[in-house]
């Protein structure tokens, strides 16, 4: 079946969560994998959806027009075959936390370590906390460790990046337990 | 060997209060058994519950020292345990949990960091342990199945704490 990403976002108000599967449902949508959050003053929507009727955008574009109207961006992405199914990802599931002074840079530099690694970041959550006059960033990120890759190896990249960024980092196994 | 077949949500016998065992007798001792294969051939399972495999009876059992993680950790090995029970829980600790009965999703959740459980072994002995870790977190885990929880019904949160909380 045609998978379409669905990404909304506006300013945060109570019912939209409501207003934008009101018109799923009476489209005849299935809800795949989705992943909403507030960022800053922002509702934000990110979904995986299908309809068995349903292959091209043109189809049903049209149908979030009352969102928009209510300042809500709609952003339609129709993916490839196979696009919805998740990998199977293998390897130790990785955390790592890193928080310091605001400065330019934190989620590049730690992010490149683990890019040029070939190491998948499967969560990645930032936010700005603390004062304006002493904004402290708050990196939390997970990533999937593959087979030859130790939390000792991680610990080691991330560091050399504490001195050069000045910030703290700390890196855990997120074990999961398979019960 | 008797590997059974593991209930998978929606199955609703996974969400039933299961009764406790009245005589530790030959049936008894065959679902004992027939958990114990059924957690070893699972290959990554450290415990398993008897609703898991369809009988509504109060036994579970619990095995970390085959783990990678949990045999870092003091443990008591296999565990046998019919109608357990925690008396006593201290501390808490947030472990990423995944459940053969609901597979493909894991979940943050808040655990006690250790128990002391009671509970009747595969001997009709009466034992009191104290857990701790992985072991308490597995202990928790399959006893919440006796009383049809999940731990679905246990996420703490979807994302970090510290993003959620309101200063």
């Amino acid at each position: 079946m045609q998978h379409f990403a669905l990404t909304i976002i506006g300013r945060d108000r109570p019912g939209i969560v409501s207003q934008v599967t009101e018109i799923l449902f009476k489209g005849g949508f299935n809800i795949a994998d989705s992943s909403c959050s507030i960022l800053g003053g922002q509702f934000s929507m990110i979904l995986l959806i299908s309809n068995p009727e349903i292959t091209s955008p043109e189809q049903f574009s049209e149908t979030f027009k009352p969102l928009e109207e209510n300042n809500l961006s709609v952003y339609i992405r129709t993916l490839k075959s196979g696009g919805e199914i998740r990998p199977e990802m293998e390897g130790e599931l990785c955390m790592i936390s890193v928080y310091g002074a605001d400065k330019p840079g934190i989620v590049y530099q730690v992010a490149k370590e683990l890019g040029d690694r070939s190491i998948s970041i499967t969560d990645l959550n930032t936010k700005l906390i603390g004062d304006k006059q002493k904004p402290i960033y708050v990196m939390m990120l997970e990533a999937m460790l593959p087979e030859g890759v130790e939390i000792k190896d991680v610990e080691s990249w991330m560091e050399k990046l504490k001195q050069q960024l000045q910030v703290d980092i700390s890196v855990r196994s997120l074990a999961t337990m398979e019960l | 060997m008797a590997v059974k077949k593991v209930l998978v949500y929606p199955d609703p016998l996974l969400k039933k209060v299961c009764a406790p065992i009245t005589a530790i007798d030959e049936p008894a001792r065959q679902l004992l058994v027939d958990l114990v294969d059924t957690m070893v051939d699972a290959g990554h399972s450290v415990g398993i519950a008897a609703p898991q495999i369809g009988t509504l009876l109060r036994a579970a059992v619990v095995d970390v020292s085959k783990s990678k993680l949990g045999k870092k950790q003091k443990n008591h090995g296999l565990l046998q345990m019919v109608n357990p029970e925690i008396i006593e829980k201290e501390g808490n600790q947030i472990v990423r949990e995944g459940c053969m009965s609901v597979p493909d999703y894991t979940g943050n959740v808040t655990r006690a960091e250790s128990v002391v459980v009671q509970f009747l072994d595969e001997n009709h002995q009466r034992q009191v342990i104290h857990a701790e870790g992985f072991e308490a977190i597995a202990i928790q885990h399959e006893l919440d199945h006796l009383d049809g929880f999940l731990f679905l019904d246990r996420v703490s949160s979807l994302k970090t704490d510290l993003f959620r909380r309101k200063h």
